[in-house]
């Protein structure tokens, strides 16, 4: 960044960047709110269009209260995200809190388990291809980070399936867990490899396990691929440096110089880059949870959309945006603490 | 000058960078011909199921000689469709670019020369939009769309150009701020020149250089965006066009009864041209980007030396 | 770098050393012994009678929460269920006498105060999702209870004071809103499906929404025990992952919604086989009878001898659904052939051109048919294409397809914007009149335009008749009528389908009119 910036201390950036993420937040719910009130469509017509008289169905509606002031259904809007009030879902009047809580849950297993898979994929890898630049080793790891970023994760998801699945028998196809594993679990965090190891359930967390494997691999790999590419780039950035130079003039060995001085600089603005894939990992496992039946926050999204049911869609994607809002807030403050130059 | 900062780097580029930017673009321009030709290339129509004389094709047959991938559900041939999802792709994603380009562009221009309180606004719109999962977002952007003008091509475009707006307006904004703390500029600017004429000199040619390397991962994108909107349900219609996210969700419930070349070959094209683009954006920021990019080492070649002048011996 | 690494490293393997301690335990495929897991694509929208309308809550609720009277496995008819007899005092008066020592699964009396409060509050509480307009003939206004409709007579007696005659009210009282639950439950709300209580084989015991829920045997059930202890119903998002469950073990049945693909590649799987019943779901073609073309009866007519039923039936569905030549599906009392009888069971080109002669319209008819893609299911595309393939080769019509969304496309049919439209229909119970007054009244739902004084005064004169042989003759004047003016051509209808693994028997036994799932009669050996 040009010119001369006095770089602030890290307080007064990170009440600057909070005060600017409450804006962000309500710009994100208003636009929430408007893209579903302009929707086509409502929850009745969607369920029991067809099986009603026209007439029966408008009477529902009009019960329901749909057709009130958009202006007064705004506030209330606000008015409920202010006190965690989302309301409770048309289709199947569960809580909307519950829902987030309970698949939101089932999204985070998910997720955590991806990306461990994303960083030991793709940071060894990027590691490698840094280091050996322009060797067949470098080639065939980017080649491997793009194809495998290119391959749509349902493609992958549904190959992986067929493969292990169908072909060998050797892990489940769909679900968190086999029926009578998830009737038997004694659930209080939701987590089930958790859960199964509180309660000391080992074969729920050997089904657990099988059921986690085929889902986390195939999306951690789609992952682990841009993170190929990114920790690629950081060590060929860092290689070039001049302290670089420097551990070389002094005499260390190549291996040295790699290994404790690129390698750990390098990976150091990966940290900041991994709040960009949050967004990436959540979108991901919408298509994720689809291909493998994961009953995640993701898939009863879809199934709200379908149905319509507006109360539901608009709870679940204020939780997102706000969760998002928040995640990249706390990247942005660690990566002001370790790099001053950022803060203004 | 301006073509000469592309095609010199481009000519002078050597090794592994120069591979990479050159298989990229023979893929891309693969699939590029594939879409501008499809009514040639391909042997039958995306939609059709029966030959000249009425004969259908029928249900996913398996591939033979009158249908080298076979045929899928709804009993038209798998090539059609693949061939023609190429055109699709590619007429999605050049609106999209274009759409983005068209809205990020001069608002990540104005917003970072000019800077102030638009300018502040600006950014927190598109970092809250920037900060949403982007899939999400173009979910429900399709879904609200298709009621009011139809599922299309036009609704997928706009879908995912919303979602990459942002990212051209941070860009450009981010290299604006730079450009423009330059001290030419400040010169150009002492002077007396009209901010237009500043930035339409200056900033401007110095920005372009960044977008196509930025259109080309964003293409790439694009086209995984498509085909996730497809798999869900929101994309095009199979009677109103070929689009290889959708082909891929009905094969699916095939790939259990052992139909396999109904996903197989979109899902691979769906991964070759991504590749493609890929390599090709990945290949152009090796060779422009000065950080990363290797100089080919030249011979050095000294001029030639003038003709001696005779020394004249002076008596000593 | 190294310290971590080793850490991470030895991480991994501590938890690998967990999973393998967890081999040799249950496999987690299939239940064992006495438990039976049904695997769906189909999810519960609530367990309360007064909150659903749909077939999967339905589905629990008849095994969970039953009724006075259900439908026998096999027949059509209402029989005493919960009560030990019923009867018409008049045709708007009906009297049910409770069984003796009734109790809940939560160990309470079951007594006509509970009754009463059942169904007053489905009327009451009048949920967006409820069924409160299944009880228009007992309750005058919705939302609305005098306290006069439902009579508690004495501890065990109960007197329906009906609006006005309506022979179909036993059959009403057997679908899932006339499910008799506690007086406890809440009045004006609907009860948290998790604590569902009725009088049913079974009680609820767990529900995990999006996931499964489970049913174990109700000891304290006045009737037979169910053949097995426990029911895991499991939810799938996808049917290819449902199908590869069932191919795998993973779950012992699969019922709705495998695709025609799928059950086509079942039926020669291993360790498994398909079970197929009549079903009571239907699809049809309406016409308006205000727009071109429909408005002329000779093209109606022409449609009619064209449409290709059969072709449909195994090209798009793969057989899983069969020909419908009357809006009353076959299986219910009172259904005849009334199409075939008319015009044939095969396309009969030269009749229709006869027809259209006659009437002097030119061909071919330009004909714009509207269809709807995900509402009806991915085949719906196959369906009209097919059609249009039909009509198209007859040389008599020209067709045009169109299709829009469910949201645009439900309210766009009932006004005047779709001159032929595809649509389908799912039964509340297995009357006739409930495949014939939603269409062919006068103020029907399709909003066509149809209107035909005779078909009005047969329709009262069946709803107000207890005579059954009486109703069934209404009946087949009707469908004969419907088929000779054809506002509506049925296409097909639904069997019930479902892929079931070696070893568990009784389905084939509940695949009847009633749609209902009878857990109770599924054994596995």
């Amino acid at each position: 960044m040009a010119g001369g910036h006095h770089t602030t201390s890290l307080r007064t950036y990170a009440l600057t960047r909070l005060a600017l993420a409450l804006p962000m937040i309500w710009i994100l719910l208003t636009m929430v709110f408007v893209l579903l009130r302009v929707a086509p469509g409502d929850p009745i017509s969607a369920a029991l269009g067809g099986r009603l008289s026209p007439e029966q169905l408008q009477a529902r509606r009009e019960a329901a209260g749909y057709d009130e002031p958009l202006i007064k259904q705004y506030f209330e809007y606000l008015g409920n995200v202010v006190t965690l009030d989302f309301g409770e879902t048309i289709v199947d009047n569960r809580p909307v809190t519950e829902v987030i809580r309970q698949n939101g849950a089932a999204t985070l297993e998910l997720t955590i388990a991806a990306f461990l898979v994303s960083l030991a994929v793709g940071i060894p890898i990027g590691l490698l291809c840094g280091r050996y630049r322009d060797t067949p080793i470098d080639i065939a790891g980017r080649l491997f980070g793009i194809v495998v970023y290119a391959a749509p994760v349902f493609f992958l998801g549904f190959l992986a399936q067929i493969v292990f699945s169908q072909w060998l028998g050797w892990l489940p196809s769909s679900g968190r867990a086999s029926p009578v594993t998830t009737f038997d679990l004694n659930t209080t965090t939701n987590l089930y490899l958790i859960d199964s190891l509180l309660s000391l359930n080992f074969p729920a967390f050997k089904d657990v396990l099988e059921h986690l494997i085929l889902p986390a691999t195939t999306l951690g790999l789609v992952i682990g691929g841009v993170f190929i590419r990114l920790v690629r780039v950081n060590v060929l950035q860092t290689l070039q440096g001049d302290y670089i130079e420097a551990a070389r003039a002094r005499g260390l060995s190549e291996r040295n110089v790699v290994w404790h001085h690129a390698f750990k600089n390098a990976l150091v603005p990966v940290i900041t880059v991994i709040g960009l894939q949050v967004a990436l990992l959540l979108g991901g496992a919408v298509l994720t949870e689809q291909t493998f039946n994961w009953p995640g926050i993701g898939s009863e999204l879809i199934r709200y959309l379908n149905n319509r049911d507006y109360i539901a869609i608009q709870g679940i994607i204020t939780f997102f945006a706000v969760l998002v809002v928040i995640i990249s807030l706390l990247i942005d403050l660690v990566n002001a603490w370790v790099d001053p130059r950022v803060r203004y | 000058m301006r073509g000469g900062r592309f095609v010199a780097p481009i000519r002078e580029a050597r090794g592994v960078p120069k591979w990479v930017l050159w298989s990229g673009i023979v893929i891309t321009t693969f699939f590029v011909i594939l879409a501008l030709f499809a009514p040639l290339i391909s042997p039958y129509n995306f939609d059709e199921y029966q030959t000249a004389s009425g004969e259908r094709f029928g249900k996913q047959q398996p591939p033979s000689a009158e249908h080298p991938f076979g045929t899928n559900v709804l009993g038209t041939d798998v090539l059609a469709r693949v061939i023609y999802g190429a055109r699709t792709a590619l007429e999605v994603v050049l609106l999209a670019v274009f759409f983005s380009l068209l809205i990020g562009l001069p608002l990540g221009l104005m917003s970072g020369y000019f800077g102030g309180k638009q300018d502040r606004v600006l950014v927190l719109i598109m970092d809250s939009l920037f900060a949403f999962p982007y899939l999400l977002l173009a979910i429900v952007i399709a879904f609200l769309l298709s009621d009011k003008i139809g599922q299309g091509v036009f609704t997928a475009a706009i879908a995912i150009s919303v979602v990459y707006v942002p990212q051209y307006f941070r860009v450009v904004r981010n290299h604006v701020i730079s450009v423009r703390e330059e001290s030419y500029v400040e010169a150009a600017r002492a002077l007396g020149a009209k901010p237009g004429t500043v930035i339409r000199k200056y900033v401007l040619q110095n920005v372009i250089q960044s977008v196509p390397v930025i259109a080309t991962l964003n293409a790439a994108d694009a086209i995984l965006t498509l085909a996730a909107l497809g798999f869900l349900g929101y994309g095009i219609q199979p009677t109103d066009g070929a689009e290889w996210g959708y082909d891929l969700q009905r094969a699916i419930a095939d790939a259990g009864a052992g139909i396999w070349w109904t996903g197989l070959f979109p899902g691979l094209a769906i991964v070759a041209m991504v590749t493609g683009l890929t390599l090709l954006g990945e290949g152009l920021n090796d060779v422009l980007n000065p950080v990363l990019r290797r100089r080919a080492i030249q011979d050095v070649v000294l001029p030639a030396q003038p003709a001696k002048a005779p020394v004249e011996e002076v008596g000593v | 770098m190294g310290r971590s690494l080793r850490i991470l490293l030895l991480t991994g393997a501590a938890l690998l050393v967990l999973a393998a301690a967890g081999c040799g335990g249950d496999d987690g495929g299939g239940g064992g012994g006495g438990t039976i897991v049904h695997g769906t694509t189909d999810q519960p929208v609530s367990y309360d009678p007064a909150g659903s309308y749909d077939l999967p809550s339905w589905n629990v609720i008849y095994n969970v929460i039953p009724g006075l009277l259900s439908l026998p496995p096999g027949g059509n008819q209402p029989e005493p269920a919960l009560a030990e007899s019923c009867v018409f005092d008049n045709p708007s008066t009906y009297t049910c006498k409770l069984r003796d020592g009734l109790k809940f699964s939560d160990g309470t009396d079951l007594t006509a105060e509970d009754v009463k409060a059942s169904f007053d509050r489905v009327n009451r509480i009048n949920d967006t999702n409820g069924p409160s307009s299944l009880f228009a003939s007992l309750y005058k206004e919705a939302g609305k209870v005098t306290g006069q409709e439902v009579e508690v007579v004495d501890d065990r007696t109960v007197t329906f004071h009906l609006n006005k005659p309506d022979a179909t009210w036993p059959f009403i009282m057997t679908t899932g809103g006339g499910g008799i639950v506690p007086s406890e439950y809440p009045a004006n709300k609907l009860q948290p499906d998790a604590s569902a209580v009725g009088d049913g084989p079974y009680k609820l015991a767990e529900y995990k929404p999006g996931e499964q829920t489970v049913l174990e045997k109700n000891d304290d059930y006045y009737g037979d025990t169910p053949k097995n202890d426990r029911v895991i119903i499991q939810y799938f998002d996808k049917s290819s992952a449902l199908k590869l469950a069932v191919e795998n073990g993973e779950v012992d049945l699969a019922y709705r919604n495998l695709t025609p693909t799928e059950i086509e590649d079942l039926r020669s799987a291993d360790g498994l086989s398909v079970v197929e019943g009549n079903g009571t779901e239907i699809r049809y073609m309406v016409f308006n009878t205000k727009l071109a073309p429909g408005k002329d009866l000779a093209v109606r007519k022409a449609a009619a001898y064209i449409i290709d039923r059969q072709a449909i039936a195994d090209n798009v569905y793969n057989g899983t659904v069969q020909p419908l030549y009357s809006m009353v599906p076959q299986g219910i009392a009172g259904h005849i052939d009334a199409f075939k009888t008319m015009y044939g069971a095969t396309p009969n080109k030269a009749k229709a051109q006869q027809a259209l002669q006659a009437a002097g319209v030119k061909t071919p008819v330009q004909a714009e048919i509207w269809w709807t893609p995900s509402h009806y299911g991915d085949s719906s595309a196959d369906e009209y294409a097919e059609i249009k393939r039909a009509f198209d080769g007859s040389g008599l019509f020209k067709v045009q397809l169109k299709s829009t969304e469910w949201d645009q496309y439900s309210e766009a049919y009932a006004e005047d914007q779709y001159p032929i439209f595809q649509l389908g229909w799912f039964p509340d119970y297995p009357d006739p009149d409930n495949y014939l007054t939603p269409f062919y009244s006068t103020d029907n739902f399709l909003k066509n335009h149809y209107s035909n004084k005779e078909v009005d005064r047969l329709l009262a004169d069946q709803k107000a008749s207890t005579d059954q042989a009486h109703r069934e003759q209404d009946f087949r004047r009707i469908q004969t009528i419907a088929a000779q003016e054809v506002p509506i051509i049925p296409i097909w209808q639904g069997k019930q389908i479902a892929a079931v693994r070696d070893g568990i028997t009784g389905v084939d036994q509940t695949f009847d009119p009633s749609f209902q799932f009878r857990y109770w009669l599924i054994e596995k050996s």
